[in-house]
């Protein structure tokens, strides 16, 4: 099997001061997708979903390669951010997709530009946690535990820089905001983009059963539990999240009508 | 100890029926079909009288042995007549149902039994697998999900989707939700390692069946030591054990009537070609050990004995095993007399049941 994310070309954008780094692939509608607090990781759930979508994954400042980021106060900042990124690209209209913390930046940014983002998918989004939730760490194995539901499926990751790793925790730590945050709530009660809430059955970081939360504050919510996935879905049931994530891209709401086939002979 | 009294809505056939499995329908005769449910009323009160403190019913196919196609229907026409005891749905074959549909029809029964509901889920004996043509080589991987499934659609406070490996579902928001909570005391039946985890991961009971006691007690042992590592203990009552009884005024009738009960013949027989393909695609462990599948044997019976005999086989499977509950399937030596299971059921209601209750 090929590499995930081999497809993907490199770009860089140049906003608010900072060169920001993405990821392209595919032809068709724009999805944006703002990453965990582990950096952007290309899975193979992008390789999916860049066959029929326009795929581009950012790295946002103060992740990975870039620079330490001690400019950005806090995530409507962030979100504030990409948002002029996306923007830089040309695009005015675009699905949004966010995991983890990415998912709480989302949904920031879509608070903001509610009339630019077609559909919000948010994977195991971190903006509603449980009193006194702490972001993953450690060694390797210990994260992977934390991570994926199979860890032992899961080839490992390469090593991380230790300097990126505290650079990226430092900032995470800065801007992840409360466990609640009543601004945020208030905004997501007015926000009518459709959007798809995925949780992982066995997600060991932010628990399943804080999906219910997203359903009951905003106004166009599905929520959609992935059996037998834990917090990094997409590595972990790539077909399965590609599979809903597309058609919800698709269909938005209308995505809870089946298009499943049954006839053997039509 | 808990005791339950397993129905299967006995059929009793006016002529000889062809033995293999699946049996044709046209053998089927009304009156005797009517007889069955109409008797499964008069048992339940029997037993109820009797102060037997459950009622079971489990689901099979395709054949007079077990007239119980759909244990839900079973359970709502005992239902309407129960006056106390408890119905315990032993259990859907949560493998070859929608999982959804399995969770409404629970969660209906549940509100009309007020705290008077169990249930158990199960994979299903070998042979249900060609019921509704299910792959045996995903059986028991769609019984853990459809398990879990079922019990997110009891306990999801909001409507919600299921992308799974075996299910999909954009839309689940179950009504009525259970009356128990936050759902009705709920088992996975079976003995196998992934029964055993699957129930000590959600906090369930653990049903067995059949197996002599040292077999049964080595999947209650692991079950309860990953229970341990989920930082729970399971309550005796969280063990169901469902077992054959023949029981006698004295040991040498039982024993005349466990010899007339050799002869019988089997519940499900199935072609030797079906069988043989079958035993080699269903792969079953009891606690994690392999197991040759049971696929249209004779199961074992267990207690046999006077009233005094069983008590101590009660006792020492107790000790043995641990479990709190047993599930008893009265035997009919050599006839299908029903007689004789009043009888039995009296047998074991007066002499047995009032010295078991402290063990």
């Amino acid at each position: 099997m090929t590499q995930a994310g081999e497809a993907f070309r490199e770009g860089y954008v140049e906003t608010d001061g900072f060169r920001i780094r993405y990821m392209e692939a595919g032809k068709g509608p724009a999805v944006v997708h703002l990453h965990g607090a582990g950096g952007l990781r290309l899975t193979r759930g992008h390789d999916l979903l860049s066959r029929q979508f326009r795929i581009i994954a950012f790295e946002m400042p103060g992740f990975g390669t870039s620079p330490e980021n001690n400019r950005t106060r806090d995530l409507p900042e962030l979100a504030a951010t990409m948002a002029k990124a996306v923007a830089a690209l040309g695009l005015d209209q675009f699905n949004l997709m966010g995991t983890s913390f990415g998912g709480k930046t989302a949904l920031w940014l879509a608070a903001q530009h509610p009339e630019q983002v077609r559909s919000l998918v948010l994977e195991a989004p971190a903006a509603i946690r449980p009193a006194g939730s702490e972001p993953p760490a450690g060694s390797p194995e210990e994260m992977a535990r934390r991570l994926y539901a199979h860890p032992e499926r899961v080839p490992p990751m390469p090593p991380p820089d230790p300097a990126v790793r505290e650079k990226q925790a430092r900032l995470v730590a800065r801007l992840r905001g409360p466990d609640r945050d009543p601004e945020l709530e208030a905004r997501l009660q007015r926000l009518a983009v459709p959007t798809l809430v995925l949780f992982g059955t066995v997600d060991r970081v932010i628990p399943p059963n804080m999906g219910h939360f997203y359903k009951e504050l905003m106004p166009n919510c599905n929520l959609v539990f992935v059996y037998d996935a834990g917090h990094a879905i997409s590595t972990d049931r790539p077909e399965a999240f590609a599979e809903v994530v597309a058609d919800f891209i698709e269909r938005r709401e209308a995505f809870v009508i089946s298009r499943t086939e049954t006839v053997i002979h039509p | 100890m808990k005791v339950s009294y397993f129905e299967t809505a006995r059929y009793r056939a006016p002529r000889s029926l062809p033995v293999e499995w699946p049996v044709p329908p046209d053998a089927y005769d009304r009156e005797a079909g009517t007889e069955s449910y109409r008797g499964m009323i008069e048992r339940m009160q029997f037993v109820e009288e009797l102060g037997f403190d459950w009622i079971s019913v489990a689901e099979h196919h395709y054949s007079p042995n077990r007239l119980t196609p759909n244990p839900v229907v079973s359970a709502a026409h005992l239902a309407a007549y129960a006056r106390k005891i408890t119905i315990a749905v032993l259990g859907p074959i949560v493998s070859q149902s929608n999982p959804v549909k399995v969770a409404e029809e629970l969660a209906m029964l549940d509100n009309m039994l007020p705290g008077r509901l169990v249930v158990g889920m199960l994979r299903g004996i070998t042979g249900e697998y060609l019921t509704y043509g299910l792959n045996p080589a995903e059986a028991r991987e769609r019984t853990t999900e459809a398990m879990e499934l079922v019990l997110k659609a009891w306990t999801e406070p909001q409507p919600f989707g299921w992308q799974g490996r075996h299910f999909q579902f954009r839309t689940v928001a179950v009504w009525p939700r259970p009356r128990q909570q936050p759902h009705p005391p709920t088992y996975a039946l079976g003995t196998s390692r992934e029964s055993c985890e699957f129930a000590a991961r959600h906090h369930l009971g653990l049903g067995v069946s059949y197996a002599p006691f040292d077999i049964i007690a080595k999947a209650t042992r692991y079950y309860r030591e990953r229970c341990a590592e989920h930082g729970w203990q399971p309550t005796p009552e969280q063990i169901i054990y469902r077992a054959n009884i023949l029981i006698g005024e004295t040991d040498a009738e039982a024993e005349e009537l466990r010899a007339a009960q050799r002869r019988a013949r089997q519940a499900f027989p199935l072609s030797e070609g079906v069988r043989d393909a079958l035993l080699q695609l269903d792969i079953r462990n009891v606690a994690g050990e392999a197991r040759t599948p049971n696929v249209g044997g004779v199961l074992p019976t267990n207690f046999v004995g006077a009233p005094d005999t069983i008590i101590e086989q009660i006792k020492r499977c107790r000790e043995q095993s641990g479990a709190g509950v047993l599930d008893l399937m009265f035997q009919i030596p050599g006839s299908n007399d029903l007689s004789f299971l009043m009888r039995s059921l009296e047998l074991f209601g007066k002499k047995v049941l009032p010295h078991i209750r402290e063990v």
